[in-house]
């Protein structure tokens, strides 16, 4: 020990003393800190370029880099039956620009080691600060410029619907999402789910418009951070982004999510998954950068937040040893915040552990925590912070928290006061009103096998069976080898008379009635030549709605307005006029795919997933024992008023050894509509007026 | 792709890329018990990493007793002659710091990220950990079930989770990088208290060890107190034993398929190479940047962009100490052959052994190489890792400063001679992970 000491300095003295006096080091007693160093903060200066881009810039001079990053402030927005084309818009700014190929700029980002990537609230980039100049020449180039070629378009979709499909056997994304579904609603800009009809209804127009529409740099903020003054910072944004113009940027409303009335079971089935991936969550209302944020960040601390001495780790990893890791989240929003504790653990414990999680929910709301617990966090929040002052990035976000939710200046440099003047009973008040143990979505995904212990947690003593999309999941065993889509289909034409009966069938008449509630109506539906449809619904001898397709062209009249079919309308009528469409799908460009062995009610049934020619897709549930087909569910409509549909086929007459749909039950959302079709005519004497269009 | 690999990854990123030399200072001295210390000062932020490296991971576990070396680092945050149980975390939190470790084939790294006048807590519980943890029954059966679920959810319940482990299994014969470090659940059930012991006692032991601590301190004061806490740790007592197999070159075409429920097919392709640092491998590692860095990387470009047959498509030199592997691997788009994918992949490997690399693309990877080591030093956790690291593998902490020459010493020829000499039919292993429908069955 002795060689050390002729370097040892000054300051040290206090050390050595202590090292000499005792001959032995005495292991039992902790060693006690010196005084707390100094926390300094980082600043960070900002201007307002005349085009309104708020540039805020934090020098570093540690390394000979620098980082740039726009990002918008702007309104969340509902994107509806084209869900993922924000994402896709910002995604493909460098996917060209009117002078450079993609090829040409991934090729410059990557001669300079440096990176750049979009998205939909912002453009990011990093490079050698010798570099700068170039680099910004890529940047703004991709900001101001995109052209959103088709063939990227194309590319990225094929992309995301690969994504689609791989997302299906990610337990941790389908957690996310159906915890997104559940707590958000599929009405509002954080719920909604991209799906392959959304992702194929997205066209070039759409990403365009998005950056018309949005990145403006009225609603932008430069951030940057690195080996630069302020001085030039000032002038890259000058040069470079000064020539961005301003548009107005419109701002959104929604309802605002609300936690549910009892606690809600939502199950995901995976298939052979070994584990269920938990997660308890509803939406709060919490504003980023308050005092009750900070309080909610301790609260969060005590609970699930990091390290190894939280609530939720020490029960259920230290203690009993269910999982990995337990974690909770309560994250402010400006729109809707979000309370979120789970754990991944193996199958057998599910039950157990979510009664955990719940219990220490409970237990913050109920009892009042220990001084020492409080303070504990306190130090916890402290070190994390002071920590998180080495990277400049930090210093870049205070600055923008403060400018975009226009904090008092020094809100992060008298954080650790705010920190510190947190009592027990601030607490246990941010608990009662955000820990609610029995108002929350309780969403699992794991094997099917465990959700029936889940019941007794729903309020409704009901556990939901889902998919991860919040659609309802339906549950199917495998197909006997040798059943495919095509025999399915081939036996339900069979079932329902044969190929040479149906060939025989070149025109029919039904006429039928349809109940709904209280009311009913008169349907006749007529068909000529296998060329002509007509269709009419009405109540005392006046027309509700009527449909008429001559073969090439067709007319909807509803309550006396008429509009042309669209040409998806027209396949339909021409699929209806088919009776044998299920054989021909490929001429009318649809797929189908056997899913499996479903149920309807009790019956056993071929569950055949049906793409349609325009991405949408419905399901078709065949009878094992008889071949028919007994249920349709398709979701109609778009975006928020999208709905399931449920068609049952209820009772088949016969007429002329053909069997058809005589009596059927459609459900549509609440609404449920009848059909019982009376009367069938076969090849009967049609008059040609019938179909023809007026005018 | 990074959570496809989970852990075993930490390896692997923090592969060493440099360009001009930089003059990042740093003390290093040996202690009496042979336990290497590194310091470095920085003072931009007052917090201290203190972290030790020691030289052991899952390649210095015995085939039936796979997994030692991982479940060595839950074990060893139970405690200690004078730290209670569980006590670890608790005064490291409540100190304000963080803590926590990781293990790869060849090493298990312990860290504490402190407050700068916490330093010598840092010491004082690295040096118990070292001298007498508690290696006891009532924590080892608990860290049994949380490291049964770790796996769990980062192999078994993960997409492709054990592609990692499928490629080593299929690579290695007689070298133990056949097996990840998280091991197998057999071997940990069967492993006994006695097992434990004998562990702790071989690997962990002050010359088997780097102390490696950087950020806001002064060195002179931190050497008085390292000196406090763990002169006195005796020098290890059984010879530290260390894998003498290597496993050969060109063992000829290992190819296979793997069912499972992930739906889109995933090829890999993995390559012998030889150990980390030498000559070659540097080159490997320029190949793989040239194949993989960036978005204009040879296979992002040619099969992402240009035939739009995979989804990703990446390679990466996993690097270690002994001769290892080096693996690409692509994930296929919808509806895509995974023949057409490989066929895309090796047309990408046959082209860096017939065309030389253009004078564009060489200066692109040593501006990428430079970006890299400009960016790498940026925390003071990353910087005592990198040190402990250069010293324990190499007997060199300076190549934090130097290794960058390494990488621009590698010509174009270089490159064209380890793609002809490794990228091989031969030399490699090529696995298909398909997707088994009936395994989606509900």
């Amino acid at each position: 020990m002795k060689k050390f000491f002729p370097i040892i300095t000054l300051s040290l003295a206090l050390v050595v003393a202590a090292c000499s006096s005792s001959k032995k080091l005495d292991r039992s007693i902790v060693p006690v800190a010196g005084p707390a160093p100094k926390i300094q903060i980082g600043q960070y200066q900002m201007t307002t370029l005349p085009n309104g881009l708020k540039l805020v810039v934090v020098e570093n001079h540690k390394l000979p880099r620098v980082s740039y990053s726009i990002n918008l402030d702007i309104d969340p927005i509902y994107e509806g039956n084209r869900a993922g084309y924000t994402m896709l818009s910002g995604e493909l700014m460098k996917a060209g620009t009117k002078s450079r190929k993609k090829s040409q700029i991934d090729e410059a980002v990557d001669f300079m080691g440096a990176s750049l990537s979009t998205s939909a609230s912002g453009v990011f980039g990093s490079c050698l600060v010798k570099h700068s100049g170039e680099f910004l020449d890529l940047m703004s180039d991709v900001l101001l410029n995109p052209t959103f070629p088709s063939e990227e378009l194309e590319k990225s979709r094929k992309q995301q619907l690969s994504n689609l499909v791989n997302e299906k056997t990610d337990p941790n994304a389908m957690s996310d999402q159906i915890g997104n579904v559940m707590k958000y609603g599929t009405n509002h800009p954080y719920g909604e789910v991209m799906s392959e009809s959304s992702i194929n209804a997205i066209t070039a127009d759409d990403l365009i418009s998005y950056h018309q529409d949005f990145f403006r740099p009225n609603v932008a903020y430069l951030i940057v951070v690195g080996d630069i003054t302020f001085a030039d910072a000032q002038a890259q944004a000058n040069k470079y982004f000064g020539s961005w113009k301003q548009k107005e940027v419109k701002n959104f409303k929604y309802v605002t999510p609300q936690v549910p009335a009892g606690n809600v079971v939502a199950f995901v089935p995976l298939a052979g998954a070994v584990q269920s991936v938990i997660d308890v969550t509803y939406p709060i209302n919490l504003m980023p950068g308050t005092n009750d944020a900070i309080v909610a960040g301790v609260l969060n601390n005590i609970l699930g937040g990091s390290g190894f001495q939280t609530r939720l780790m020490q029960n259920l990893r230290e203690d009993k040893a269910y999982t990995y890791g337990a974690y909770s989240s309560i994250s402010p929003d400006e729109w809707v915040g979000s309370f979120s504790a789970g754990a991944s653990v193996r199958n057998a414990v599910t039950d157990s552990a979510v009664t955990e999680i719940l219990f220490e929910m409970k237990r913050l709301v109920d009892e009042p925590v220990a001084d020492s617990t409080l303070q504990t966090v306190k130090n916890i929040m402290t070190g994390s912070f002071a920590r998180s002052l080495e990277r400049p990035q930090t210093i870049a976000n205070f600055a923008l928290n403060i400018e975009k939710y226009k904090l008092p200046k020094d809100f992060y440099e008298t954080y650790l006061q705010k920190l510190n003047a947190i009592t027990v009973a601030d607490v246990q008040a941010m608990a009662k009103r955000v820990i609610r143990p029995s108002n929350a979505f309780i969403t699992v995904v794991g094997n099917k096998e465990v959700a029936d212990k889940l019941t007794k947690f729903a309020s409704s003593s009901k556990v939901s069976m889902l998919n991860a999309d919040g659609t309802p999941f339906v549950d199917l065993k495998a197909a006997p080898e040798g059943v495919t889509a095509q025999t399915v289909l081939e036996n339900y034409i069979k079932a329902i008379g044969g190929k040479d009966a149906l060939a025989a069938v070149k025109s029919f008449e039904q006429i039928g009635e349809m109940k709904m509630g209280p009311m009913s109506a008169k349907v006749n539906v007529k068909m000529k030549d296998n060329t002509k449809l007509f269709t009419s619904v009405s109540m005392q001898g006046m027309d509700l709605m009527k449909q008429v397709y001559d073969g090439t062209s067709g007319m909807n009249m509803q309550m006396g307005q008429k509009k042309p079919m669209t040409d998806s309308e027209m396949t339909d009528a021409r699929i209806q006029m088919d009776l044998m469409a299920e054989m021909n799908y490929e001429k009318y460009k649809y797929t189908a795919i056997l899913k499996g062995i479903g149920k309807v009610d009790d019956q056993e049934a071929y569950v055949v997933d049906v793409t349609k020619s325009d991405g949408s897709v419905m399901s078709d549930y065949y009878s094992v024992a008889t071949g028919l087909k007994l249920m349709s569910t398709a979701m109609q409509g778009e975006g928020e008023n999208a709905v399931m549909t449920e068609t049952r086929i209820v009772e088949y007459a016969s007429v002329n050894g053909i069997k058809y749909p005589s009596k059927t039950k459609q459900m549509a959302g609440p609404q449920a509509m009848e059909f019982d079709f009376s009367e069938m005519k076969i090849n009967p004497k049609l008059n040609d007026k019938d179909f023809v269009i007026e005018k | 792709m990074k959570p496809i690999f989970g852990i075993f990854t930490v390896a692997a990123m923090m592969c060493s890329q440099a360009m001009q030399a930089q003059n990042l200072k740093f003390e290093e001295y040996d202690l009496a018990n042979g336990l290497h210390v590194i310091l470095h000062e920085d003072h931009s932020t007052p917090i201290t990493a203190v972290t030790v490296m020691y030289h052991v991971g899952s390649k210095n576990e015995t085939v039936g007793r796979s997994g030692m070396a991982h479940f060595f680092e839950h074990l060893l945050f139970e405690g200690s002659d004078n730290i209670g149980r569980g006590q670890y975390a608790k005064f490291v939190e409540n100190a304000g710091g963080a803590l926590n470790a990781n293990t790869s084939q060849d090493r298990t790294f312990y860290y504490e990220l402190l407050p700068s006048n916490q330093l010598e807590l840092g010491l004082w519980l690295e040096s118990e950990r070292m001298m007498h943890a508690k290696v006891e029954m009532v924590g080892i059966e608990t860290q049994r079930e949380v490291v049964k679920e770790e796996k769990r959810q980062r192999v078994d319940n993960q997409p492709y989770g054990t592609l990692f482990q499928e490629t080593l299994d299929h690579a290695f014969d007689v070298h133990p990088y056949s097996w990840p470090p998280i091991g197998s659940m057999e071997d940990l059930n069967a492993a006994q208290e006695a097992d434990f012991k004998n562990f702790y006692k071989t690997f962990y032991v002050p010359n088997n060890a780097v102390l490696s601590i950087a950020g806001d301190l002064d060195i002179a004061a931190t050497k008085a107190l390292i000196a406090r806490y763990f002169a006195e740790i005796p020098r290890g007592s059984v010879e530290v034993s260390r894998p003498t197999q290597v496993e050969p070159l060109n063992k000829g075409e290992v190819r296979d398929t793997i069912w499972g429920k992930d739906q889109l097919a995933m090829v890999v392709e993995a390559f012998h190479i030889p150990a980390q640092g030498t000559p070659e491998y540097y080159a490997v590692d320029m190949l793989n940047q040239v194949l993989s860095q960036g978005e204009s990387s040879r296979l992002n470009k040619s099969l992402v962009d240009e035939k739009q047959v995979a989804l990703y498509s990446g390679a990466f030199t996993y690097n270690t100490e002994h001769p290892g592997l080096t693996m690409a691997y692509s994930l296929a788009n919808m509806g895509v052959d995974a023949r057409q994918v490989e066929e895309a992949m090796n047309a990408e490997f046959d082209r860096m052994k017939t065309e030389y690399i253009s004078d564009a693309e060489l200066q692109k990877l040593r501006n990428q190489v430079e970006n890299d080591f400009v960016s790498r030093n940026a925390s003071v956790a990353g910087i005592a890792e990198s040190l402990a690291n250069y010293h324990m593998y190499f007997g060199d902490a300076n190549l934090i400063n130097t290794e960058i020459e390494k990488y621009n010493a590698v010509t174009k020829d270089d490159i064209m001679n380890a793609a002809k000499k490794f990228y091989t039919p031969q030399n490699r292993v090529v696995l298909y992970f398909m997707n088994d429908p009936k395994l989606n069955q509900n």
